[in-house]
């Protein structure tokens, strides 16, 4: 009976260990205590420093983060996208870029393999998870730089993921990227590709209580013109959010972010870096 | 494989010998009913338990029979083994031989010890009372779990894809593509990146769609190229009714049926940039439909010959003009085996430009042949995602370049391919013993 008695304790603790996502005041209101940072719309603003004098930055944009088991294949995936981002900043060097659709696919499975079809099937094992990452219709256009823009039509990602969590809240993917960029400009429009010749990484964490969230990802490799021929370029980007309050359990967080550009910021293809600081409101990311 | 086999064959003997379910069993039944691929069946109790179990075949490993994937396979727990500490099983019986296929319900590691992994792709296990209480009737015979249609289960319950359907899927690619210029000086070096994604989905028994974006070759190297189109869509039928019924009487009288099996081929925003001796040209074609006649097609409508026909409004970007663009098609797209590992595709299209302004150093109606053969097999597949060697053989001619003679260019292409998605095919069968 008392081996019964502490069997039930501790399978109740084991099933209580994740965390509470609900506090109680004094007077018993609840309140939530977390918060899932990639569902739901996100709007911030803050201080852009970079190349010139330092702006306001506005940035808008909407989150989608779906865990779901596979039709085709049974084992699941964990997706991320970003929809409508928009980014503005006004100062000396006013300009915005807006990003139609961002996504990053990943299919987990606890034991990843390579099959080698022979006549009884073969079985290698292949420590990644595979994942896809989408990027469609970004644009940026920068006024101080005169009559033109910079249009990635696609951007398609080939990557694994040595990290394997069977989490939506982490991962590390790495692989051949291929892109599709319009440069245009009263000279006319430039196609540039990168067939799977840059290397794309994308990592993201974020606590199981949604207060820290840690975004960063990197493009690196070459491009090539169809009239003036191959260009290298790399860029940079990361960003650190925390909660540090919510208003009717909508959590507002801080958050830096920077950047660092390598021969491919706007039409000139300019080396850059920025670094912001500011805030960050999500609504309807309580959980 | 042989750790599985003693694993699950110790789990069996425990059960048989010293399971609190199992009650007095009957005689043993005949060894000839015995599956011949199976290792030998358990005695039951009262036997020795060190001369029942299967002994290891050095020369030929014995192959675990599979259970039926339609079967209804009952719950069973087993007393717990080393090797299958939760005793967990699913069994699948055959009352009439009185024999159970029995699996266990958790995957095995590679010694065969059972680990806290459920089989994935599973049917489960249901509970039957009166099938444990008459349990100790039934000869228990180690088994593998079964697999659904187009999928394998190996010896420790892990499931593996063996059947790809390469109509549906994403495709990202790159391939070593020299092209040579007739009467050039020698062979151009160029790579291909290439990317797309293609559907398909049936209508009923006979119409069959498919549907592909975002087709798009990338030439890099000499004399840089881009073939890409935004949208392809078909359909093709087959027709139950014959249009024409010819009957011979020539000897016996025979009617013969003449099946007319239309479809539709269209295209949008198909762009091609096309570079050869220093000249330059781009073409858009706003959007192409073409009728199609299938001379043969098989049976599920996935493998076909035919000829397609039909007109296409092009915007020649280079003269900056409007052109009409008959053309016409003979083309063969085949699945070569069951599994859809194997493709064959080939291709000789021709077309006419008309309508066309007049430009200097060129006729005023040009012509395009292409001709492409190609092939595709899977070698491995990552994650049940398919990586296929390519092998295409290319031909053009064409003589709407300005300035440039017209001339036979031909490219020999060979590379991989990454498919993601590419599920099992409708067709796809059961696995038994080994695969398929």
């Amino acid at each position: 009976m008392l081996a019964l008695g502490l069997t039930t304790l501790l399978l109740t603790a084991t099933l209580g260990a994740g965390p509470s996502c609900t506090g109680r005041t004094a007077s018993g209101e609840v309140f939530a205590t977390c918060f899932e940072p990639d569902f739901g719309p996100v709007v911030g603003t803050g201080l852009r420093l970079g190349p010139g004098p330092a702006a306001i930055e506005v940035l808008a944009g909407l989150l989608l983060s779906t865990g779901e088991e596979s039709r085709s294949k049974g084992t699941p995936w964990y997706n991320r996208h970003r929809l409508l981002l928009t980014e503005t900043w006004k100062g000396e060097h006013t300009g915005y870029t807006f990003t139609a659709y961002d996504g990053l696919l990943r299919r987990h499975l606890e034991d990843g393999f390579i099959l080698v079809p022979t006549a009884r099937p073969l079985r290698i094992p292949f420590p990644f998870d595979v994942a896809v990452a989408l990027k469609g219709g970004h644009l940026e256009r920068r006024a101080w730089e005169g009559p033109g823009w910079v249009l990635e039509t696609a951007q398609v990602g080939l990557l694994v993921d040595p990290l394997r969590a069977n989490s939506p809240r982490r991962w590390l993917a790495v692989g051949p990227a291929a892109s599709h960029v319009l440069r245009h400009t009263p000279n006319g429009t430039e196609h540039e590709v990168s067939p799977f010749t840059s290397l794309r990484l994308d990592l993201g964490w974020r606590s199981e209580d949604g207060w820290w969230t840690v975004n960063a990802s990197g493009l690196a490799g070459w491009s090539y013109d169809f009239e003036q021929g191959t260009h290298f370029r790399a860029r940079a980007e990361g960003s650190v959010e925390r909660v540090v309050l919510a208003l009717n359990d909508q959590p507002v967080a801080v958050r830096l972010a920077g950047t660092v550009i390598q021969g491919d910021a706007g039409l000139a293809r300019r080396n850059e870096w920025t670094a912001s600081a500011g805030i960050v409101l999500r609504p309807f990311a309580a959980r | 494989m042989l750790p599985s086999i003693a694993a699950l064959t110790c789990a069996l003997l425990l059960g048989q010998e010293g399971g609190e379910t199992m009650p007095p069993a009957p005689a043993p039944p005949l060894q000839a009913e015995a599956d011949q691929t199976a290792p030998a069946p358990l005695p039951q109790t009262g036997g020795e338990p060190t001369t029942a179990a299967p002994r290891p075949q050095k020369s030929a490993a014995p192959v675990l029979p599979t259970q039926k994937w339609e079967g209804i396979h009952y719950c069973v727990d087993l007393p717990p083994t080393e090797q299958i500490p939760s005793g967990h099983y699913a069994a699948e019986c055959d009352s009439a031989k009185h024999e159970c296929r029995v699996a266990p319900l958790n995957e095995l590691d590679a010694s065969g010890t059972e680990t806290d992994r459920p089989l994935e792709r599973s049917q489960g296990c249901v509970v039957s009372q009166s099938l444990l209480d008459t349990l100790g009737e039934y000869r228990l015979l180690p088994a593998t779990a079964s697999a659904p249609p187009g999928w394998y289960r190996d010896e420790q319950g892990r499931v593996m894809q063996f059947n790809f359907d390469l109509h549906r899927r994403i495709w990202l690619g790159g391939a070593w593509a020299p092209r040579w210029v007739e009467g050039g000086a020698g062979k151009d070096n160029r790579v291909r990146a290439d990317f797309g994604m293609d559907f398909e989905w049936p209508q009923g028994p006979s119409r069959l769609h498919r549907l592909t974006l975002f087709d798009t070759a990338v030439y890099l190297g000499d004399d840089s190229a881009l073939d890409a189109t935004m949208l392809r869509y078909e359909f093709r039928t087959e027709e139950h009714e014959p249009l024409v019924r010819v009957t011979t009487f020539l000897g016996e009288p025979a009617r013969h049926d003449i099946f007319l099996n239309l479809g539709v081929w269209t295209e949008a925003m198909h762009l091609e940039k096309v570079r050869r001796d220093g000249a330059r040209a781009d073409f858009l074609a706003l959007s192409t439909v073409h009728a199609s006649l299938d001379l043969w097609h098989s049976r599920d409508l996935v493998s076909y010959v035919r000829v397609r026909a039909g007109p296409s409004v092009e915007r020649d970007l280079t003269g900056r003009q409007l052109t009409l663009v008959p053309g016409a098609a003979l083309e063969g797209d085949l699945t070569l085996d069951r599994d859809g590992f194997h493709h064959l595709r080939v291709e000789a299209e021709v077309e006419k430009v008309l309508l066309s302004k007049t430009v200097a150093g060129r006729v005023a109606r040009p012509e395009r042949l292409r001709l492409h053969a190609g092939y595709e097999a899977i070698l491995l597949a990552i994650n049940d995602q398919p990586v296929s060697l390519v092998l295409d053989g290319r031909g053009t001619w064409r003589d709407d370049l300005a300035h440039v003679p017209a001339r036979w260019e031909w490219s020999a292409q060979a590379g991989l391919r990454f498919s993601l998605w590419a599920p099992v095919r409708r067709s796809a069968p059961l696995a038994g013993n080994g695969k398929g």
